[in-house]
């Protein structure tokens, strides 16, 4: 009961604020998409994309090191290659092709998006989203449990409240009726008074 | 030198035991004296470790060529400064400095570990001895960096050249560390829950020591990314290599928890949480030192190869144990006192945040274990590197960024709608201006434009927060710096944050112009030739030997120009024709508008013994962009190879460093020398209305 009445309260108070909110919010959401929806290929040099390549091929004598990042003379060699097939037409993924035919798949830096290594892949949306999830919902259970104790709080303060109202309420009606002094202990502070009723 | 040494591990060895079992049995029995006597013991360890040390150390500056590390980590030859910092050169004497490191924090920790926890202290210092136990074993009986040779040779290996670098002063001590020092806050919260001490006496001894950790490592990591920047030669920073993995995610796991302990310290809240999140933090630091210490985890076999992996391994999944059977056992225990209120509130806003560093920290995990998993499952190898981690990571760091800028905002318990549309409506602005600004400027990269706008809209939160608490203090009489110092000194450990997340936006921007806006190039020149790229002109003008009898070195100097593109437009043509991004050219001469900036002096060396290049690379800083020249290699022909980059924004990266831990101190000063002042506390009791 109470906390349908002060949902009518505070209810107008938050809607514009709401609508504010919301509105930067959908309008970030747009800025992000038209921001990211526009990618388009720029026109990169070979050599930027010679380097990019580079970055995503890993060094075969190297620990852990890509060739864009080695000086071993393997990995020279083989920039020096994916520059040649850059200059002979080939696409990113013909030039990847053609080291992971000659090195296995352990050539790539970042796995395949495919059979098995589709799984590295997946994972981490799962961990993100899950993470997330469990977050909102144990958010979510606290604040439930939370709240039954607030109402729960609520009704002894409701109890209080207008049990002592109506108490008073009886007691100014007895003072009318009978003219005696309205203290029944019902208000603490007043103690005095009801001396003074018990004197009189 | 070397008896001396293995007597003084051997002592510790019989002092860590006795310790550990002291405190244990006296606790059990109630002993009083016992516990007393094992703390005592627990102090004394701190002097066997530093007399191994101080050992150690000894037999390097004298050249001690009889002990087997010593003629692995160093030669006659090599500059006498390195001989000091050598003894952590290797495996052996690494595990012997991180135990120098534990057992002195160790002491220091339980000298001043407060009273209200006296009845857990027994079990702290048995956790911290046993610890300790540990590693004296390791070094005693399968690591001794003690090892004597049959025969003495004349002189050393000497020292991995990669590691004559002034960063090798700081950087493998911090991060080393960093992660044993995850052990203390450890070793108090696991000793409360086993006393069976449940409130929250351990939380500021707790949040203390583990900043402390927290702190160092992350000092450790970054001196490592600029030490790799500067020296390692591949024009990078941070390659998302298992060892740096492995010290990355214990960092954020703690990162998760100083957040979340201040929701138990301001809320009595979170307690099980915060609980697992430090489990899970010492057992990634065992796991980081397994990895550092067993061997670089390129394949699962080089784990079993060597004893050494199996010992950690051990080691940790024992911890890890531990940790879970200790959380199961006083789960019941750990309730929280109040319940979460709102969506819209700070408790609400850290434990996602929580969620969102340890989903980096698990994919980082799953990415070190992917290549492990394909090989056990499928005997099929691959690697797993910088590029997958830039893509899974990078969307999710971002996302704690916006956190970062809404968290703070938000009051405890709950937010009002219009308080809050309030606070986010400026930082909001300031975002969606600065990505509208860019994309008119005509930048591109949709991706770090929109990256940008993120770090603006935290960064104006930031300012929008001192702001108003500075004009609120200024109204009442302090001038400008007063107010903003005062705002600061109220609430340190909220300020230092802010401090903290300024140093991580820099950091920000770094990475965004490094990782979207960098340009190479690469080239052959000879004295007198040129390469340019964008508006640098780089012209070859000089060359020198610096040989010693353990490295073939040479250096080569270099003069900058700032160019005109309209000068060489000839040229940029005819290098867009053949895809290049930069040229060489043979005649140097002077164009119209060529203004000479600078002078670089790129450095190679190799060295015969490790069969390994070490280089410097020249490189000019300025505030926009660092003109970044890696030597490849000096050609017989007299020329010299070289790869030239334009690394935008990267002085950030190291510039965030000082503001890294100057906000890790101020969130750390204790809050009572503000205290006892009394004209304060109607400050603090405003600012904290807010908090």
């Amino acid at each position: 009961m109470a906390s349908r009445f002060s949902f009518v309260m505070i209810g107008p108070r938050v809607l514009p604020s709401n609508v504010g909110a919301s509105a930067i919010a959908v309008l970030l959401f747009v800025l992000f998409f038209v921001t990211t929806g526009c990618i388009r290929e720029e026109d990169v040099t070979l050599e930027q994309r010679a380097h990019q390549l580079a970055g995503e091929l890993m060094c075969p004598v190297c620990d852990g090191q890509t060739i864009d990042g080695s000086n071993a003379q393997i990995a020279q060699d083989m920039r020096l290659k994916v520059r040649d097939l850059l200059d002979g037409g080939s696409t990113n993924a013909e030039v990847k092709d053609y080291f992971v035919i000659r090195y296995g798949q352990e050539i790539l830096a970042a796995p395949s998006r495919s059979g098995f290594n589709l799984l590295a892949w997946i994972m981490p949306v799962i961990i993100v989203l899950g993470g997330i999830g469990i977050a909102l919902i144990t958010i979510k259970n606290m604040r439930k449990a939370g709240q039954q104790a607030q109402s729960l709080n609520d009704q002894r303060q409701f109890l209080q409240n207008d049990l002592a109202d109506y108490l008073a309420q009886v007691d100014r009606d007895l003072v009318i009726s009978s003219k005696l002094n309205p203290n029944d202990g019902v208000d603490q502070t007043t103690g005095t008074g009801e001396s003074e009723a018990v004197k009189s | 030198m070397a008896d001396l040494g293995v007597m003084a591990l051997l002592l510790g060895l019989a002092l860590s035991a006795y310790s550990a079992i002291g405190a244990i049995v006296g606790e059990k029995l109630q002993m009083a004296e016992l516990v007393v006597s094992a703390r005592r013991a627990l102090y004394m360890t701190t002097l066997a470790v530093m007399i191994a040390a101080g050992a150690l150390i000894n037999a390097f500056v004298q050249n001690d060529f009889s002990i087997a590390y010593v003629v692995n980590h160093s030669n006659t030859h090599m500059d006498r400064a390195f001989v000091w910092v050598a003894f952590y050169a290797g495996n052996e004497g690494s595990l012997l400095y991180i135990l120098l490191t534990l057992s002195i924090i160790s002491a220091i920790a339980v000298w001043f570990a407060p009273k209200r926890l006296a009845r857990s202290m027994p079990w702290t210092i048995a956790i911290l001895a046993i610890v300790q136990l540990f590693y004296f074993g390791v070094l005693a009986f399968v690591a001794s960096p003690f090892e004597l040779l049959d025969t003495i040779p004349v002189d050393g290996r000497g020292i991995n050249p990669l590691l004559t670098h002034p960063g090798m002063f700081s950087h493998p001590p911090l991060l080393m560390g960093g992660l044993i020092a995850i052990t203390i806050p450890f070793a108090f919260v696991s000793g409360a829950l086993i006393a069976g001490n449940y409130g929250d006496d351990w939380v500021d001894v707790a949040r203390v020591s583990a900043i402390i950790g927290w702190g160092v490592l992350g000092t450790g990591m970054l001196l490592g990314a600029w030490w790799a920047y500067t020296i390692l030669g591949w024009g990078g920073y941070w390659a998302w290599d298992p060892i740096e993995n492995v010290a990355l995610m214990p960092w954020l796991v703690m990162t998760a928890f100083i957040h979340s302990i201040m929701v138990q310290k301001r809320r009595g809240m979170f307690r099980m949480w915060n609980v697992a999140l430090l489990s899970i933090g010492f057992v990634l630091a065992q796991l980081g030192m397994f990895i550092n210490r067993g061997g670089p985890v390129v394949s699962v076999h080089s784990f079993a190869a060597s004893t050494l992996g199996i010992i950690f391994l051990s080691f940790m999944l024992a911890s890890l144990v531990f940790a879970f059977a200790l959380f199961l056992w006083r789960m019941p225990q750990l309730k929280s006192d109040r319940a979460m209120e709102s969506f819209m509130s700070r408790e609400a806003s850290f434990l996602i945040n929580n969620f969102l560093f340890l989903a980096v920290m698990a994919v980082t995990l799953w990415g070190v274990l992917f290549p492990v998993l394909s090989d056990f499952a499928r005997d099929v190898s691959v690697s797993v590197s910088a590029p997958y981690f830039d893509r899974t990571n990078g969307p999710v760091l971002l996302g704690i960024v916006v956190m970062m800028g809404i968290g703070p905002l938000l009051p405890w318990r709950k937010a009002s709608a219009r308080s809050l549309k309030q606070w986010l409506i400026w930082p909001g602005v300031v975002g969606v201006v600065t990505i509208v600004t860019l994309l008119i400027m005509g930048i591109q990269r949709p991706v770090a434009i929109f990256s940008f706008g993120i770090v603006a809209f935290v960064a104006a939160s930031i300012a929008e927060e001192w702001w108003r608490g500075t004009t609120a203090r200024h109204r009442s009489g302090d001038n400008w710096a007063l107010a903003w110092w005062r705002l600061v000194n109220g609430n340190r450990p909220r300020h230092g944050g802010y401090i903290v997340h300024i140093s991580i936006l820099m950091l920000g921007l770094g990475i965004i112009g490094t990782n979207f806006y960098q340009q190479r190039t690469d080239g052959a020149l000879a004295l007198g030739e040129s390469l340019v790229l964008d508006n640098y002109r780089i012209e070859y003008i000089d060359t020198g030997d610096s040989s010693r009898p353990d490295r073939i070195a040479q250096w080569a100097e270099m003069s900058v120009y700032q160019i005109d593109p309209d000068d060489y437009s000839e040229e940029i043509d005819l290098a867009l024709d053949q895809g290049a991004s930069g040229f060489t050219l043979k005649d140097s001469s002077l164009r119209p508008n060529d203004k000479l900036i600078d002078h670089i002096r790129p450095w190679h060396g190799f060295y015969v013994d490790f069969n390994m290049a070490s280089v410097r690379s020249g490189i000019r800083t300025t505030l926009v962009e660092d003109l970044y020249v890696i030597p490849r290699d000096f050609l017989a022909d007299g020329r010299v190879s070289v790869a030239v980059s334009i690394n935008p924004l990267a002085w950030w990266l190291w510039a965030s460093g000082p503001f890294f831990i100057i906000g890790t101190m101020v969130a750390l000063w204790p809050q009572a020398a503000v205290e006892r002042r009394p004209t304060r506390k109607t400050v603090r009791a405003v600012s904290e209305g807010k908090n």
